[in-house]
């Protein structure tokens, strides 16, 4: 099973724009970041041209907070992948990894989901 | 034998089964048509080249293209709002299953990326008039020998300068045939399209693209509603909370 859509999400970005020009651009994030979250998945949405999901991370203090996956990888691609969404449904412990809005840091990019099995569903990364 | 012969006796068998020389006739028509290559199926993007790399813009869109970078970011984008691509810029797609459905009379081309789909009408077989300019223009063709040649005309404007704008006044015409490739050592089909676009208000010479579609016989077409997250957003707006009727009591349960 493939698992890494990197390069196929990157090709989607770029794919109808002239070759040098991303469809639209990751500068809103910061993607040097893979911050790591072992959540709850709260919300899903499994649409295109990105999926979205919130997540509730219980803090060292017992205290919870939700994390916003604003944008991910189109629905279509990453189900393509393997991903069956039943494992990233409400209630579902996984974690992901995400690039934090360089304007609101409380919305990240969802740049791969890891599910308590192993397999990884990579969007932008490694 | 002959393929005259062979049509003949093919039209001879028809009479005899059918009892009737017009139903026989009818068949060794059909029989007698070309064949031409069938491009149905389903595939999926696999690369194209384009020359030149960089078009050069007539002095207009130069100035254009000029503001537009100072005023549109990348995020500026019209594929978030659900505005389909269009011609040329469909015939490279994003990396989403394509499926083509051939008949005599046309060709239908859906496009999962964007759900976006396009008909190609043959010449030959009474093509309607074009009542208005759209994002996949009004596409008529004809066969050459076994490659099947597309004039597209009727496009909307798309000026978007950064993404292969085209104006009302482009024309594309398009080549497109069947190739069988080595892909790991397997036989494998790709619809080749190698396309012109020409737009004498935007660009200063003709451009070239050939792009490749591979045959993906195991993939499907999924559905791409593009406008979901523009409705969260409107909800969201209006501060309104659809019901969730996942939530209700199964009666069967």
């Amino acid at each position: 099973m493939k698992k890494r859509l990197s390069g196929l999400l990157v090709a989607a970005l770029a794919a109808f724009a002239l070759p040098a020009v991303a469809h639209h651009s990751f500068a809103i994030y910061d993607m040097t970041q893979n911050i790591e979250f072992d959540g709850v998945v709260e919300t899903l949405k499994m649409r295109n041209p990105h999926m979205a999901m919130t997540l509730t991370v219980t803090n060292a203090d017992g205290t919870k907070k939700t994390i916003n996956f604003v944008e991910g990888a189109p629905a279509n691609m990453i189900v393509r992948m393997g991903l069956n969404p039943a494992d990233v449904a409400a209630g579902k412990p996984i974690k992901a990894i995400g690039a934090p809005r360089k304007d609101d840091p409380n919305a990240y990019f969802l740049k791969a989901i890891i599910l308590p099995d192993g397999r990884k569903y990579v969007s932008v990364g490694n | 034998m002959p393929k005259s012969a062979s049509i003949a006796a093919l039209a001879a068998a028809l009479t005899a089964l059918c009892g009737s020389d017009l139903a026989a006739q009818e068949a060794a028509a059909v029989a007698a048509a070309p064949q031409h290559p069938d491009f149905s199926g389903l595939y999926f993007p696999a690369g194209r080249q384009q020359d030149p790399q960089r078009p050069e813009y007539t002095p207009a869109a130069a100035a254009a293209a000029a503001e537009y970078e100072k005023a549109f970011t990348l995020d500026d984008d019209p594929g978030r709002y659900c505005q389909w691509p269009g011609m040329p810029r469909a015939v490279w797609g994003a990396p989403f299953t394509v499926e083509i459905q051939q008949r005599p009379q046309d060709l239908t081309i859906y496009w999962e990326g964007y759900g976006m789909y396009r008909k190609i009408y043959m010449a030959d077989h009474s093509p309607p008039t074009p009542l208005l300019p759209s994002a996949m223009g009004h596409s008529i063709a004809h066969w050459e020998g076994d490659t099947l040649v597309v004039e597209t005309t009727n496009l909307k404007p798309y000026p978007y300068m950064t993404r292969q704008a085209t104006s009302s006044d482009a024309h594309v015409v398009e080549r497109i045939h069947l190739e069988e490739r080595d892909v790991e050592g397997q036989k494998t089909k790709f619809v080749v399209n190698e396309l012109v676009l020409t737009d004498p208000r935007i660009y200063k010479t003709p451009i070239k693209i050939t792009a490749n579609l591979r045959h993906r016989p195991d993939l499907q077409l999924l559905e791409y509603t593009c406008t979901d997250t523009l409705w969260d957003d409107y909800l969201n707006q209006r501060g309104l909370t659809l019901p969730d009727v996942d939530a209700f009591p199964d009666p069967q349960g």
